[in-house]
């Protein structure tokens, strides 16, 4: 017999304008329901997101169809990316009986759907639809019976669930019915192609053909009612990720990681710096709460929210969609509450997990953005002190910038005010200059340099503070003030490259500054040294350690520097133990975002836990590459009674014990 | 109403300083300038007066000093002055207490204010005697190193801190001169906003040759270190040796571990 | 040579500091004479002469009046010096007086020096040479940076009557915040300074102080960034001590404080910076980081 079936068997082609026309209407409806968040995403600042139009196409096709953000966390992932591809394949499936019964039977005569063609179609929709209802299942388990930490249960889950459940469960009803009536005894060798069908229609062959002419009918409608119903209640539930959070994988930046806009402090038409209320952010903040699926991976991986301060930056983004929908002249800052924006460090975990793309550290900074720009706020005294010593002495300890250089007493380097002909600008940064257990790390960096024959200069007491930390805590006005200060020096001294040991000047001179005009090729130690090694210029006499290595946040996640630092501890003899979460997944020092001049007042030290996880692994030593990271370590050590248990140092520390002599 | 606040730029107390070609005072490289500590406290106070009063009330600051300490009059008005008088003087350094009140005092005669702020005193000579002398030359009524200030119609109650950490309460009228102490208030942080209308605000350059009318009444012969002090015992060099020797020490010179 | 001390009655009782003044006269080798707006219940032990007005009629602090009080018993006494100690009563009072006479004012002054006075300067870090060009000239004298002198004796009172001056209202005082510290009686004082660097860090100076049967002290910028109460503040706003045993942790050693703790018996300063102008009165100077030092000490002390 033919591989093929009748399409509208039982139900009739009658049925062919009526589907079309409801079918239209629920497409209508759904339309509708976004063309009414128009307004709600408009209230928000121009932003453009248009540009490189193939690019952004390509790469939303890519991340939809690929689920590859969703793939990073396997719990729920798993289960999220094959009923997405199940349920794309059925969507598929039923596409092409569209295609055949209306375009290619009427008007080209043509029936693909036959043949071995058609029993791979069938065999294929069936896996996919049996595999569909298993990864729901599976789904369903995971919120309502193993209820993950944080993940909320709420009226749209109910209905999603029921429903998508509800419309594959029809689908294999009707199948059977239709294959009880018409394949299972008159063709059984294509029946063995539709095993779901195969199944569920002994559930119709004690029925008489008249009853199950009937209920393979009413079946049909109850399916496609339930399908439209889906189709309507996209726009007004968590389906309606099917379109924002694609939309969102267009829509995405394309610019460096880290990119915060530059305020133009000429223009003196500005009445409001940074965001305040909805209308301050772009309607791009506020299409992110359209995309947000509520996964809660950012919150899981949030320092923060890790050590019970009240940040999470979900709730922020929602925080932003509700008052975008029902409070537009609502405080948002009020609404997030100064402590929780003034909790973020910046780390980008949350935004380097969203599978939705959304963009949660920019909110947060543009909310600091007027907390200080138009409320001169402070997250404590101690920060406002460390702001007037950097406008004061351009360090944030307040010590005399006369003294930036005095670290490099003995060594041989010079101020570039002296000699200005050398290989590279060492960038020292503040607490390479100023902080005691820092200059050991400068000091370590000059004496490798020098082993590779590089001629290094620093700038001495014309160096100020690269600007990162204000920027970060909203203060563009100091930080765009510092920054010009350091380009202008640097450009007089026509330097061909940077090198800095710290990823926050290195981040800040290499990126931010770019803004402002300045194009000196600028790298981190790490990948510096790495470059000596290959090129043979640095020789290291490799000494065995255990140890354990910390990604900081500013060279693994935002510069995707994560092979080389470990590459040249491997070569230094080091054996390592990778910590759980490391790479890009590594769980921040708690420094950045500017807080490395905030004291920590809320929850417990988000240090410590790190330490814990160094600790963990069994390594005596934590080696890192950060200043701030170092300072936090040494701290979270002593204060988490981890002295004695484990150490950390430097990479700069660690290779300049190494040196061949 | 009309409001004064006196400000002086004086150097950030973290630097080294070493004297000058002729040893009178500190040599200018290598230091990073500010405010005076005082000053903003003064500052702040008016700027808080000024805002309660609203319209009709006017706020100059006033600095004597060369060009550099047009910084420090930008903060003060971006804080919330309305307006600033520069008195250019590249010698102001060499000036005594008795002429810089003078200048002052010569700037503020025919102007009318009401109420003039200044701190109690400046970080780098700390003679404490500018405020207090000005309003003598001015004939109105003072009162220094106070913590607490209301104005009322005309009224003002200060809280002079006084030592043991008792206050004093003061009531004075209208004309008058406070000198504020470190407690009165927490300075604002000015907002981008106010530092940009800041820019646009008036900034009179007066020649200090045009007010100046006193000789200095004492002059500074030195500026030189203090002298150190023998006897003292200096413990550098490794923590574990400096702890034994101190306990040594301790247990040789005192009874407090006996 | 002859000075016109300017003594200090607060509270209904005659200032200890008063007799600084007497040390400083006699630092000079000149004759003294002395002004008190007090009673004439607290006579000072003092043989010479004693201009005295009444503080209940006069006010204790009611500068127009008592600038007048004084200018009287210039006139009468003709001095090269008027002295005040560097107090609030003398900083504020001072300037009225040279103001009035036109004269030199130096203030603060911490030695006699080279045909001038020396004060300090830049927080303490420096000193300069002052000369008055006036032939008369106001003196304001560091707290405790002239010894104590007690003349001995019972003045010979003349009754200062002037009136009027009352540009300014006292009202009265205020308390201080009750302490529940009392540092005046303890024999070993251990306290904060900035260097401590932040609250948290506060409990390992209060270890230290436990380890040596002392008390924690604190100078006024740690009490002001409310990493202790106020009971605990050592200087001139704060509480006078004078302890056997004094241990300044990352004090950089501004005047205010020094004031307070300078008469200690011996005094050990522990600060990074080997100039910190602590280390001048202090008998031992440990250069080295206060988190690192304090703990090592401490650890010692226990066993």
């Amino acid at each position: 017999m033919e591989a093929t079936r009748q399409i509208y068997w039982n139900v009739g082609h009658g049925v062919v304008i009526p589907m079309y026309i409801l079918a239209g209407a629920a497409f209508g409806y759904l339309a509708w329901g976004f063309w009414q968040r128009l307004p709600i995403w408009r209230q928000g600042k121009p932003l453009d997101r248009w540009d490189r139009y193939d690019e952004r196409v390509k790469r939303m096709l890519c991340e939809v169809f690929s689920q590859v953000k969703i793939f990073r966390v396997t719990d729920g992932g798993v289960f999220h990316a094959l009923f997405f591809w199940s349920f794309l394949t059925l969507f598929v499936g039923t596409l092409l009986v569209m295609f055949q019964a209306d375009f290619f039977t009427p008007l080209l005569q043509l029936n693909l759907l036959s043949g071995e063609f058609y029993k791979a179609f069938s065999l294929v929709l069936d896996i996919a639809g049996g595999l569909a209802i298993v990864m729901l299942a599976g789904l369903f388990i995971r919120r309502f019976v193993v209820q993950p930490r944080g993940l909320e249960i709420v009226r749209d889950d109910y209905i999603v669930l029921q429903l998508l459940f509800a419309i594959l469960v029809t689908g294999f009803l009707i199948e059977g019915a239709r294959m009880a009536a018409t394949e299972l005894q008159q063709n059984p060798e294509l029946a063995r192609f539709s095993p779901g069908g195969l199944l569920i229609g002994q559930l119709f062959t004690t029925m008489t053909p008249g009853t199950l002419l009937v209920t393979h009918k009413i079946l049909w409608w109850v399916h496609f009612a339930l399908v439209l119903g889906f189709f309507c209640a996209i726009p007004y539930t968590k389906l309606r990720h099917i379109f924002t959070t694609s939309v969102n994988a267009f829509l995405a930046p394309f610019e460096a990681k880290g990119y915060i806009a530059t305020i133009n402090m000429e223009d003196d038409t500005v009445e409001q710096f940074g965001a305040a209320a909805i209308t301050d952010l772009t309607w791009k903040d506020i299409f992110d709460a359209d995309a947000c699926t509520s996964c809660k991976r950012c919150q899981d991986r949030c320092p923060a929210y890790a050590t019970d301060k009240p940040l999470s930056p979900m709730k922020i983004v929602h925080q932003i969609g509700e008052l975008a929908e029902g409070n537009p002249a609502g405080n948002l800052i009020e609404t997030v509450s100064q402590d929780a924006l003034w909790a973020c460090t910046t780390c980008r975990a949350c935004q380097d997990i969203c599978p939705a793309d959304i963009e949660h550290v920019n909110k947060i900074l543009e909310m600091r953005r007027s907390l200080t720009l138009m409320d001169g706020a402070f997250p404590g005294d101690e920060v406002r002190t460390a702001i007037n010593n950097i406008e004061v002495n351009g360090n944030p300890f307040g010590l005399a910038y006369a003294s930036r250089a005095d670290w490099a007493e003995g060594l041989d380097v010079k101020v570039m005010a002296q000699d200005a002909d050398v290989d590279i600008l060492y960038f020292a940064g503040c607490f390479a200059s100023f902080d005691k257990r820092n200059q050991a790390v400068a000091r370590n960096f000059i004496t490798i340099c020098n082993a590779a024959g590089i001629k290094v200069g620093i700038l001495g007491k014309e160096e100020k503070c690269c600007g990162e930390p204000p920027r970060k805590l909203g203060n563009e006005y100091l930080y765009q003030m510092t920054a010009n200060e350091n380009i202008e020096v640097i450009k007089g001294y026509n330097v061909k490259k940077i090198v800095t040991t710290c990823p926050h000047c290195f981040n800040t001179l290499a990126r931010d500054y770019q803004d402002l005009g300045f194009d000196v090729p600028v790298e981190h130690y790490s990948t510096y040294l790495k470059a000596l090694l290959d090129g043979d210029r640095l020789k290291l006499t490799p000494e065995p350690f255990n140890f354990t290595y910390h990604d900081s946040c500013y060279i693994g996640r935002y510069m995707d520097i994560i092979d080389q630092p470990r590459a040249i501890l491997a070569q230094a003899g080091g054996a390592i133990i990778e910590m759980a979460q490391n790479g890009y997944d590594s769980f921040c020092c708690s420094a950045g975002g500017g807080r490395i001049i905030a004291e920590e007042k809320l929850g417990s030290k988000i240090s410590e836990a790190r330490i814990k996880m160094a600790t963990d692994t069994g390594a005596p030593l934590l080696v890192s590459n950060c200043p701030f990271c170092l300072t936090m370590f040494e701290d979270g050590i002593k204060t988490g009674g981890a002295e004695g248990q484990i150490r950390v140092r430097d990479l700069a520390e660690i290779v300049a014990e190494r040196i061949e002599l | 109403m009309k409001l004064l606040v006196c400000i002086k730029q004086v150097p950030d107390m973290e630097s080294r300083f070493k004297p000058d070609a002729a040893g009178v005072w500190f040599a200018e490289t290598d230091l990073a300038f500010r405010m005076n500590e005082y000053d903003e406290y003064a500052v702040e106070q008016a700027v808080q007066l000024r805002e309660k009063l609203g319209d009709g009330c006017e706020l100059t600051v006033l600095s004597i000093g060369p060009d550099r300490v047009v910084e420090a009059i930008k903060k003060a008005l971006a804080m919330g002055c309305d307006n600033a008088a520069h008195i250019q003087d590249p010698a102001a350094s060499g000036k005594d207490p008795w002429q810089i009140a003078s200048i002052i005092a010569a700037y503020a005669k025919d102007k009318g204010f009401d109420l003039i702020f200044t701190g109690m005193q400046s970080q780098d000579r700390g003679s404490a005697q500018v405020g207090v002398t000005v309003a003598e030359l001015l004939g109105i009524a003072s009162t220094s190193t106070i913590v607490g200030f209301d104005y009322d119609n005309g009224t003002i109650t200060a809280k002079r801190e006084l030592e043991g950490g008792i206050k004093g309460v003061v009531k004075m009228k209208t004309p008058a001169l406070v000198t504020c102490q470190l407690g009165l208030n927490i300075p604002r942080y000015p907002t981008l906003p106010n530092i940009m209308k800041a820019k646009k605000k008036e900034i009179a350059a007066i020649p200090v040759a045009d007010l100046l009318n006193a000789d200095s009444l004492a002059t500074t012969t030195s500026f030189h270190p203090p002298a150190k002090k023998g006897g003292g015992i200096v413990l550098e060099g490794d923590v574990a040796d400096q702890v034994d020797k101190l306990i040594a020490i301790l247990k040789d010179k005192t009874a407090v571990l006996r | 040579m002859k000075t016109l001390l300017i003594g200090e009655y607060r509270e209904g009782k005659l200032l200890d500091s008063t007799y600084e003044l007497f040390g400083f006269a006699g630092q000079l080798g000149a004759e003294t004479a002395l002004l008190l707006v007090g009673s004439e219940t607290q006579l000072p032990a003092y043989g010479g002469t004693l201009y005295l007005a009444d503080a209940a009629a006069c006010g204790e602090y009611n500068p127009d009046l008592h600038k007048k009080l004084v200018l009287e018993a210039v006139q009468k006494e003709n001095p090269d010096y008027i002295v005040f100690v560097h107090s609030s009563y003398g900083w504020d009072l001072a300037p009225r007086v040279a103001a009035a006479l036109k004269i030199a004012q130096v203030s603060e002054v911490v030695a006699l020096a080279d045909g001038g006075f020396e004060v300090g300067c830049c927080n303490a870090k420096m000193r300069r040479t002052v000369k008055p060009a006036s032939a008369r000239a106001v003196v304001t004298i560091q707290a405790g940076a002239f010894p104590v002198l007690q003349p001995g004796g019972s003045p010979a009172v003349q009754k200062l009557t002037s009136d009027g001056g009352a540009a300014l209202e006292f009202v009265g005082y205020e308390a201080a915040e009750k302490k529940d510290v009392d540092l005046a009686k303890a024999e070993v004082i251990v306290s904060a300074g900035r260097g401590v660097g932040k609250k948290d860090n506060i409990p390992v100076i209060a270890a230290l102080a436990a380890a040596l049967g002392g008390e924690l002290g604190a100078s006024r910028p740690v009490v002001d960034a409310e990493w202790v109460s106020h009971s605990h503040q050592v200087g001139t706003t704060g509480q006078t001590v004078s302890p056997k045993l004094y241990v300044a942790c990352g004090i950089s050693g501004a005047i205010q404080h020094l004031a307070g703790m300078k008469k200690s018996d011996f005094i050990i300063a522990i600060n990074k910076d080997k100039d910190a102008p602590i280390g001048e009165i202090a008998d031992v100077l440990v250069v080295a980081d206060v988190m690192q030092f304090v703990p090592a000490l401490t650890a010692k002390l226990a066993r």
